[in-house]
């Protein structure tokens, strides 16, 4: 049977009446990486917040694994919610002692070696507000973890991150994923990253969880097509009506010389043949794929036409 | 609790609000000592009265300021750093945090109170007053001690307010105009029943000079105790935590 670590039934949350989480019922696997996504002041946040009990519920359940949210649940959760929060006059390492002491598990071993893990080590003695914000991401990201925690919640962990310490934080999540079990909860705006890191990906708009889908699902719905550069149109238009194909429905004239083949991507090689025995010169031939950035785009605004 | 306080004074580490409150609490002291020294008294006062005054400038006019700052950074700085949902997602009991800032704020008034009084003993010493003796020191101490925890269980609505705007100058602007107000009804007669200063008035004796009767100003302080720790715990317990 799956084993589910965040489950969400019609979770609700209103300011006024306004509501800003709409009726959302998620189910997050154990072990699993379920990335969020959407447009600022879709949810996200508040989803989140509401998860931790750092915002009330206005109805709806939530259950953090199989059981109603107490004290021993949030011990199991580690969490970043948008800029991480730590004490200003204080270092580092003393903010860190002092969330290990709430915890009641202070370990100064235990200290050095995350703050090893997130790279801070050679600055564990500097100030809080000396730190840039990449730093204060890999603080957060320390503190989230230092607990060694069974589901990890993060809001935009990777904001002021540069390159490489998006790479390492990435490849740190998924050792906990894969090594550990740990189960997390991310949400970004860096689409391209959410679609190498998630397992499953959550899409959310105007409060409401619009989609949900495995990485193999969302490959399946991703658009494809196929563009031909070829020297004569009108020719090639016809060759493909011939062969049963509907223009504006399986393939579209694209100005100047390009045919985008959107159905029947298995035929490319044969009509690649026919555009060449009918005297077609072919220019280029090029499958294109749409992103996890495209497809939400499309997903989110129908409207907007998006060219893979 | 214990533990809680621990992180409580290690959160105060390189504080410089810290050192100033310290700052803060020798001031009335050193003014006297000031007057003293420019001739502002024309005989040579006693250390029973050098240190009356310094408890009388303390807790109508500088405990109100000091007590302010105090409170608003203790309370507010968890919401200016950003780190309520650092700290209450470690987890902690929401009851459990402001119950341990209440606690905090009491050592902060207590700490405040020892060094005013050795301020005051060392200051009325500098400036040449007479009648040095442990008894009038302790009964200083004593008086001072009762007025400030008096005068710390009236900061409950102010611990709201500061929870509400959740920011640190509304609070001193609200702590100045308490101060100017105080200074004001301090010495009419509707003193006893301003909760700000029947603290001194009732510690130094000085509300006999307009009732008899205690009564009414212990339980305006302790109806604004009770009224202000109810809201601001409730208030705590039930609003979402800002990012």
């Amino acid at each position: 049977m799956t084993e589910y670590v965040i489950e969400t039934k019609n979770l609700t949350k209103k300011y006024k009446d306004k509501k800003v989480v709409n009726n959302i019922s998620m189910k997050v696997e154990k072990g699993k990486i379920y990335g969020l996504i959407g447009k600022n002041g879709a949810g996200k946040t508040t989803t989140m917040r509401m998860l931790l009990n750092l915002a009330s519920k206005t109805s709806g359940e939530i259950l953090l694994f199989s059981d109603k949210p107490n004290k021993g649940t949030y011990r199991r959760i580690g969490s970043i919610i948008e800029t991480p929060g730590f004490y200003e006059n204080l270092t580092a390492e003393e903010n860190l002692k002092i969330l290990s002491l709430i915890r009641e598990d202070y370990s100064k071993e235990n200290i050095d070696n995350i703050l090893k893990t997130v790279s801070l080590d050679d600055a564990k003695d500097k100030k809080f507000k000396d730190y840039s914000l990449g730093m204060k991401q890999r603080l957060g990201l320390a503190s989230a973890i230092i607990h060694k925690p069974d589901l990890l919640i993060l809001d935009e962990p990777i904001n002021g991150l540069d390159p490489i310490g998006i790479k390492e934080i990435r490849q740190l999540l998924k050792k906990l994923s894969k090594e550990k079990g740990t189960t997390i909860l991310i949400s970004s705006h860096i689409l391209s990253e959410m679609e190498n890191l998630a397992d499953v990906i959550g899409v959310m708009d105007n409060g409401q969880l619009i989609t949900e889908l495995t990485k193999e699902e969302l490959y399946n719905q991703l658009n494809k097509s196929v563009d031909f550069e070829v020297s004569n149109l009108n020719k090639s238009t016809l060759i493909l009506e011939k062969i049963g194909l509907t223009n504006g429905i399986d393939f579209k004239i694209k100005q100047p010389n390009t045919i985008h083949l959107y159905s029947n991507l298995d035929l490319r090689d044969k009509i690649n043949e026919l555009f060449v025995k009918n005297g077609i010169k072919v220019q280029k031939i090029k499958l294109c794929e749409e992103n996890l950035e495209e497809y939400f785009t499309r997903t989110i605004n129908p409207k907007i036409e998006v060219t893979a | 609790m214990y533990n809680f306080i621990q992180i409580e004074l290690m959160k105060l580490k390189r504080s410089k609000i810290f050192i100033l409150t310290l700052l803060g609490a020798i001031f009335p002291s050193f003014l006297l000592f000031l007057s003293a020294k420019f001739g502002e008294f024309t005989e040579t006062i006693s250390l029973q009265t050098f240190l009356s005054l310094v408890n009388m400038y303390m807790s109508l006019i500088f405990a109100i300021l000091l007590f302010t700052i105090i409170m608003s950074y203790l309370f507010g700085r968890e919401y200016n750093e950003h780190t309520l949902k650092t700290i209450l997602t470690a987890p902690t009991s929401r009851g459990m945090f402001i119950l341990t800032k209440y606690a905090m704020f009491l050592l902060w008034i207590l700490l405040i109170t020892v060094i005013t009084c050795i301020s005051g003993v060392m200051f009325g010493y500098l400036a040449g007053t007479t009648g040095f003796g442990m008894n009038v020191v302790l009964d200083s101490f004593r008086e001072l001690l009762f007025t400030n925890i008096l005068l710390y269980l009236t900061f409950t609505p102010l611990v709201f307010i500061t929870l509400i705007i959740s920011n640190l100058v509304p609070a001193m602007i609200g702590g100045a105009v308490l101060t100017f107000t105080n200074m004001i009804v301090a010495s009419s007669k509707y003193g006893i029943y301003f909760p700000w200063s029947c603290p001194y008035l009732i510690s130094s004796g000085e509300i006999l000079e307009y009732t008899t009767n205690y009564t009414a100003s212990y339980v305006i302080i302790i109806v604004t105790f009770l009224a202000g720790l109810i809201i601001s715990y409730a208030y705590f317990r039930r609003n979402d935590i800002p990012l």
